[in-house]
């Protein structure tokens, strides 16, 4: 499974334990805030691909920098899974 | 500070609050207007001076009003946070002054009505020349100590409060936008969710607070980008013993020196638990005596991690878990979990995250030969139906043993 889809899954799986209502099928320009998944959600959705990834772009930033659409969030996985794996 | 907040109100013919509505449209209010109807509502109900009275804070600007026309004229006030939180049934002594009682968030359990004196409410409000030129937007909720602490120093410096309290973050951008607040105060985790929105960098900001929760440097650093123009200010407080200070370095944590020297009216030291202790110039209220040492210091129970040159926080000793401002006390959830048949042992604690402070994780021990699967379906079940959302564990683990201290008592470190 690509990043991507990864990140896809487990936010599916996170709104489900969060106990948020995703609005509609996510997609490139959902917006994350819009998605149905609140700020807790969202804080359980980076904590879980902290676990499952070994990293956390939000930790490591020296400037907190926010992104607005699911595509924007994969895009910034993709970079720091470049600077942590080289791949 | 004159003994009642009416007649501290400044005489001016300026706009005091901007409640935005739904369509874009929104109404406004003038300092004068505010004061001329505190005065009607004391006409009204002659019947209320020197009593209890209970105030309900749905509407801002009828709760302003009835600050103003209670505050000095009636014996206390409660300010409710919800019509279904009765005041208690318990006399006041009337003395000189109106008694403000506030409520408790009750994530301890039932809310505690707290009193506060308006000279105790206003110790931090400052007033300046620029005063009059400030649009605070109100983040929080009025009834609670941070927020009424924005409304108070909106109102007694001149300043234009826009209420910003409720609604979805993008809404309250947007009501934020459209009044051109310009100044702003809130927690940390409230910053991060607004600085999803692209358009926030546009407010005019030239004083930014955080508060409630321990700032981090990205954010900080993050702020200082979006709005270079800015004041940043992040406060450390403790309400319950009525001490606070701020730093305004643009720096996490606070600078290591203060331990040597002080800070304003604040002694500061760190013991060998890494508690941070205080002490002020005027004596404690009488109720922390039992937590000051001999030498007059206060414990915080904060704990600090202190480097060359910074002094950091990292959290509660008591720990207390702060998710996004809302404090939750591991005990509480233990119990909750403890009543689901099939488990033995529970242990709570926090796990520091980037986007909320902390989350809650539990680690769960499961009686001989109990099918996991099925009860941590009822564990997840139960806790949707007697926790809130923040207070439940984002995960479970099931474990052998819970991990104790040499005391005895379990220890609420991330493992």
């Amino acid at each position: 499974m690509d990043l991507k889809q990864r990140i896809k899954a487990c936010l599916e799986q996170t709104a489900e334990l969060a106990n948020c209502q995703l609005l509609q099928p996510v997609t490139d320009d959902t917006v994350l805030l819009q998605s149905g998944l609140d700020s807790l959600g969202f804080a359980m959705l980076v904590a879980q691909l902290d676990e499952e990834l070994g990293f956390d772009p939000f930790s490591e930033m020296e400037i907190a920098v926010y992104p607005r659409t699911f595509a924007e969030f994969v895009q910034m996985y993709q970079q720091y899974q470049q600077k942590h794996t080289g791949v | 500070m004159p003994d009642c907040l009416l007649d501290a109100l400044p005489k001016i013919d300026q706009t005091a609050l901007i409640i935005p509505g739904q369509s874009g449209q929104s109404a406004a209010w003038s300092y004068q207007q505010l004061a001329e109807a505190a005065l009607a509502l004391r006409a009204q109900q002659p019947d209320l001076q020197n009593k209890v009275v209970a105030i309900n804070c749905s509407q801002l600007q009828q709760f302003l009003i009835e600050l103003l026309a209670f505050d000095g004229y009636c014996s206390a006030m409660y300010l409710q946070p919800a019509p279904e939180l009765a005041a208690p049934d318990r006399p006041v002594t009337p003395g000189q002054q109106t008694l403000w009682y506030l409520a408790t968030s009750g994530t301890t359990g039932t809310p505690k009505w707290i009193s506060h004196s308006l000279a105790e409410l206003t110790k931090t409000v400052k007033s300046t020349a620029a005063s009059g030129q400030l649009r605070w937007g109100l983040l929080y909720q009025p009834f609670r100590f941070a927020g009424l602490q924005v409304v108070l120093q909106s109102l007694l410096s001149g300043s234009c409060l826009v209420d910003a309290s409720t609604g979805e973050s993008e809404q309250r951008v947007q009501q934020l936008l459209n009044a051109r607040v310009n100044a702003l105060s809130g927690t940390p985790s409230l910053w991060r969710q607004l600085l999803f929105w692209p358009e926030l960098p546009n407010l005019p900001l030239t004083q930014l607070t955080l508060g409630g929760e321990i700032c981090d440097q990205p954010l900080l650093n993050q702020l200082q980008q979006c709005f270079p123009q800015a004041r940043l200010r992040h406060i450390y407080a403790s309400t319950e013993a009525g001490v606070g200070f701020s730093v305004t370095d643009g720096q996490a944590g606070f600078p290591r020196k203060y331990l040597d020297e002080g800070f304003k009216d604040l002694q500061f030291k760190v013991d060998d638990n890494q508690h941070l202790w205080l002490k002020r110039s005027t004596p404690f209220a009488a109720t922390l005596q039992a937590r000051l040492d001999s030498a007059g210091f206060l414990d915080t129970e904060d704990l600090v991690r202190v480097t060359s040159d910074r002094v950091y926080f990292l959290g509660r000793a008591s720990g207390v878990i702060n998710v996004g401002g809302n404090k939750v006390h591991p005990e509480q959830v233990e119990q909750r979990l403890l009543e689901v048949d099939g488990v033995a042992q529970a242990r709570v604690y926090g796990k520091s995250s980037s986007i909320l402070g902390q989350l809650i994780l539990a680690e769960l021990v499961p009686v001989p030969g109990a099918d996991t699967d099925a009860v941590l379906q009822q564990v997840r079940l139960h806790c949707q139906q007697t926790l809130e959302r923040y207070q439940t564990p984002y995960k479970f683990k099931w474990v052998n043993e819970t991990k104790l201290a040499e005391t005895g008592k379990l220890t609420r470190s991330t493992p």
